[in-house]
């Protein structure tokens, strides 16, 4: 086979591949393009990368944390880090491209995390989906800014909320709370945001927010109350518990009440006070005053205890002002010594004095000064009876000495002072318990308790138990010889004896009483005579007398006294000694023997005895016969004796001592008998007393 | 020889014909435009295969969070689990084999203008293993298929594909288009063209 097989023409790839392009290559033509295209796009849709400062990380994430515009997202965190120094925490965020014009300068960031707070929960669907930054702004584009710094807390104002934006000072005892609500008739018309204190520390401050729509309910004369917590009263209607609302209760809560018309449109910035309640709000808008209040100062001499600052100085009754400041005053020039005094300033309200004119301070010390000069006086009183607190009263006082309100232009205005019209209640309740405190209960009661054991035994001593017994009998036994038939003839007895008498009575008048009595006549005459002729000796007599009286007169009085105070003692010793005690057993004994005596007289011829006895008695009256003889000299005698006698008794009434000395001896016996009494009363109030021994 | 076989039919013909008598394919000893289109969907494929591994492949929505994973982060992130065995399929399933296949289509296509020192044979068989595994690749185009059909309990927990599936199955079916452009006949034109130059 010799058939040339055709020359087969291989055409060469490079040929075709350089003689043009294939249409396949549109294909990634179009897929570069369509790339280009994403890319681009995507780029061109990128919004700004802006950094928010944070003081902690609190859950952001990169690529997951979302930024939220009114509850949208508008961006998503890029990276977290921290800034230099890793001081904070630093979040880089991808804003979308069409609110980035907005993101200017006055943004605000915050992170949105779970709260549970008092006002309620907040940022509960945070819990599962994680966190996310909430971000406010207003609604103009302003210039681009990229670097903020995140708020720890969502912002009270949000910018491009509109309202009246006040700030709340706390009053005295005031109170603010967080994120409070202010309500109006229970409606929430405003929001109070977050409290701080002031920088110098004497108040807290916070700012709130009056929503737009109620703003027109302030205005100048607005009260601002607090109206947390519960107030609890007990009166005559009984206990009241007042609160406002659960709510209020547990996150408390800001009302206000505008209680006068007229005051001026409030603009943003006011600063108002917060009172602790509705009275004291109220309160302060009659107290306030326009003017500055008054200072005065009073030194008091006497530094008494209860005046307290803040205590009322009232004029009239009616508080004017109260007390600035105590402070204690020494100014050994001014005064003379180095006393301490109580120096108080007073703070006085011009526009309660009710000065016609104009209310200034200088109006009401000129008012002052007038009223001084008139006999104005500042003094302390006692405000309460209870407590003890005091208050400074200003009193018209009547012939007041002269003095005038000091003001030397340095140093505040000094009012002159009164006496002190602090109330002597206190004081005397003060001294009766110093006295019963002072009284010797402790030993008057411990001599009582001995007096009553030694009393005690006595009593229940068995011989003296028995004495009523005894007594009984002896007086059975006097009955006994009473009634005897011996006794009932004494009479007889003593009839016949009288009959004697008389019988010898009569033997003697006829036999020799009459030449007697005659002879005794004589006797007397001439004794007469004798006492005329011895009347000579008569001074003589007198001088002695008085002699003897001025002796009786210096009788050593004292000792006498002294003697019988140490008998007196004595006397108490025996009666404290158990011969004393045993007393009662002689008493028996001796009623025993009087017992006897009687027995032996009923049983022993006593009837005899008396027999006998009417006999010496008619021999006794047969020698008075004999001695009446010498009677006219027992007569000088007793005279003389009762002429001593009376001198001696004369000198025992000049004895003041005597006399002082038994007075003081009642006086003894009366504080005694006092002391006795107290002691019952003692007894009668508190029994146990005497069983516990004090 | 003078002869031509029709690609689609197999019946040879004489050099010249047009098109095939018997299926009426346009007749051609060699497609001038093969290695064109070789590399046109070649470099459409790899332009594909960057998204596919950039963006994530796996949305996973579970009650508390979104988890987004691309090819690489999901296999670093079992292989963290310690699932080294599927870490390791994956690996090689996404990224190992797509790389290989544009390397070896890349390589084929450049040797056979340039000269090379690997035999024919070797380059036809490397031809036949591409040709033979491009279906496969679409295996994870398949799981992620399946899960995000199976996972779907509302809020609970579900899975979506994410933007890589796309660009990964675009990626596999342009290196498949590439491969199948390639025209291995030239890999003997060389050959032929070497011998006749000795």
């Amino acid at each position: 086979m010799t058939q040339e097989l055709p020359e087969v023409s291989v055409s060469p790839t490079r040929k075709v591949f350089l003689s043009g392009a294939s249409v396949v290559w549109i294909i990634p033509l179009l897929a570069l393009v369509a790339a280009l295209f994403v890319a681009w796009q995507s780029f061109n849709a990128r919004g700004p990368l802006i950094v928010i400062e944070f003081e902690n990380g609190s859950g952001i994430k990169a690529s997951e944390t979302e930024l939220r515009y009114r509850d949208v997202t508008v961006g998503v965190v890029e990276k977290v880090g921290f800034s230099e120094g890793l001081e904070r925490v630093t979040a880089s965020v991808r804003l979308d491209k069409e609110v980035a014009p907005f993101v200017d300068a006055g943004a605000v960031f915050w992170v949105v995390e779970p709260e549970v707070t008092a006002q309620g929960i907040t940022g509960l669907s945070t819990v599962l989906s994680g966190v996310y930054i909430e971000a406010s702004w207003d609604d103009f584009p302003g210039p681009a800014a990229n670097r903020f710094q995140g708020a720890s807390e969502a912002p009270l104002i949000r910018p491009g909320q509109s309202g009246l934006e006040i700030a709340f000072r706390t009053a005295a005892n005031g109170e603010l709370t967080d994120n409070a609500p202010i309500l109006f008739k229970g409606i929430e018309v405003g929001r109070v945001g977050r409290a701080r204190i002031a920088p110098r520390g004497n108040f807290a401050i916070v700012e709130a927010l009056i929503y737009d729509e109620h703003r027109h309910l302030i205005n100048g004369s607005t009260r601002f109350w607090d109206t947390s917590g519960f107030s609890v009263n007990i009166g005559p209607a009984g206990a009241e518990i007042d609160f406002s609302s659960i709510a209020t209760l547990v996150g408390g809560g800001i009302t206000f009440d505008t209680f006068v018309s007229g005051g001026g449109v409030v603009q943003d910035g006011t600063v108002f006070d917060v009172f602790p309640d509705k009275e004291s709000a109220r309160n302060s808008l009659f107290n306030a005053s326009a003017v500055d209040p008054l200072q005065i100062s009073v030194i008091f001499d006497d530094n008494i205890s209860g005046l307290a600052v803040g205590a009322p100085v009232e004029l009239s009754g009616l508080k004017i002002g109260e007390v600035e400041s105590i402070s204690g005053l020494v100014n050994v020039d001014q005064f003379g010594d180095s006393r301490v005094r109580l120096n108080a300033n007073l703070s006085i309200q011009p526009a309660r004095l009710g000065l016609p004119g104009d209310v200034s301070a200088e109006n009401a010390l000129t008012f002052l000064e007038s009223r001084v000069v008139a006999g104005l006086r500042a003094g302390l009183a006692s405000a309460s009876l209870l407590t003890g607190g005091l208050k400074v009263e200003l009193v018209m006082v009547e012939d007041a000495p002269t003095a005038r309100l000091r003001d030397d232009g340095t140093n505040l205005p000094v009012m002159p002072t009164t006496k002190n019209e602090t109330s002597d209640a206190a004081a005397t309740v003060e001294g009766v318990f110093t006295r019963i405190n002072n009284l010797p209960i402790e030993e008057l009661l411990n001599s009582a308790i001995t007096f009553l054991d030694s009393a005690e035994y006595l009593i229940s001593n068995e011989d003296l138990l028995n004495t009523p017994a005894d007594v009984r009998g002896l007086l059975g036994e006097l009955q006994g010889l009473v009634s005897s038939t011996d006794v009932q003839n004494i009479p007889v007895s003593l009839n016949a004896t009288l009959v004697r008498v008389e019988t010898l009575v009569a033997q003697l008048e006829q036999e020799r009483v009459a030449a007697k009595l005659s002879a005794a006549l004589d006797g007397a005459a001439s004794a007469a005579g004798a006492i005329e002729t011895s009347v000579e000796g008569v001074p003589a007599l007198i001088a002695q007398i008085e002699a003897v009286a001025a002796k009786a007169e210096t009788l050593a009085v004292d000792e006498l006294i002294t003697e019988l105070t140490a008998l007196t003692q004595s006397v108490d010793r025996v009666v404290g000694t158990d011969d004393a005690v045993a007393l009662p057993g002689s008493l028996k004994r001796a009623l025993d023997e009087v017992n006897y005596t009687l027995q032996e007289l009923r049983e022993g011829g006593a009837i005899e005895n008396v027999n006998q006895t009417l006999a010496s008695a008619r021999n006794a009256a047969d020698s008075i016969a004999v001695s009446a003889q010498d009677l006219p000299q027992i007569v000088d005698r007793l005279t003389q004796l009762f002429a001593q006698a009376s001198r001696t008794i004369q000198g025992y009434d000049k004895g003041d001592q005597l006399s002082r000395s038994v007075q003081d001896a009642l006086r003894d016996i009366q504080k005694a008998a006092d002391a006795l009494g107290s002691l019952a009363r003692t007894i009668e109030r508190n029994p146990n007393s005497l069983l516990l021994g004090r | 020889m003078g002869i031509v076989a029709c690609q689609r039919c197999t019946k040879a013909a004489p050099l010249g014909t047009r098109t095939c008598d018997r299926c009426g394919h346009k007749l051609q000893s060699r497609d001038p435009m093969s290695l064109q289109r070789v590399w046109a969907y070649w470099f459409v494929g790899l332009l594909c295969y960057i998204p596919a591994n950039v963006y994530p492949m796996l949305k996973t929505q579970t009650l508390f969070s979104t988890d987004e994973s691309t090819i690489i982060g999901g296999a670093v992130e079992l292989a963290h689990h310690g699932a080294f065995g599927i870490a390791a399929i994956i690996l090689i399933a996404s990224v190992v084999i797509p790389l290989a296949k544009f390397w070896a289509v890349a390589y084929l296509a450049v040797s056979v203008t340039q000269p090379t020192r690997v035999s024919n044979q070797r380059r036809q068989f490397i031809y036949e293993i591409v040709e033979y595994i491009g279906r496969w690749s679409m295996i994870d185009i398949f799981v992620v298929a399946i899960l995000s059909a199976l996972v779907q309990l509302k809020t609970l927990a579900s899975i979506n594909p994410g933007p890589a599936s796309i660009f990964f199955a675009l990626s596999v079916i342009f290196t498949m288009l590439s491969a199948q452009a390639f025209d291995s006949r030239m890999i003997w034109d060389v050959q032929t063209k070497r011998d006749s130059a000795t």
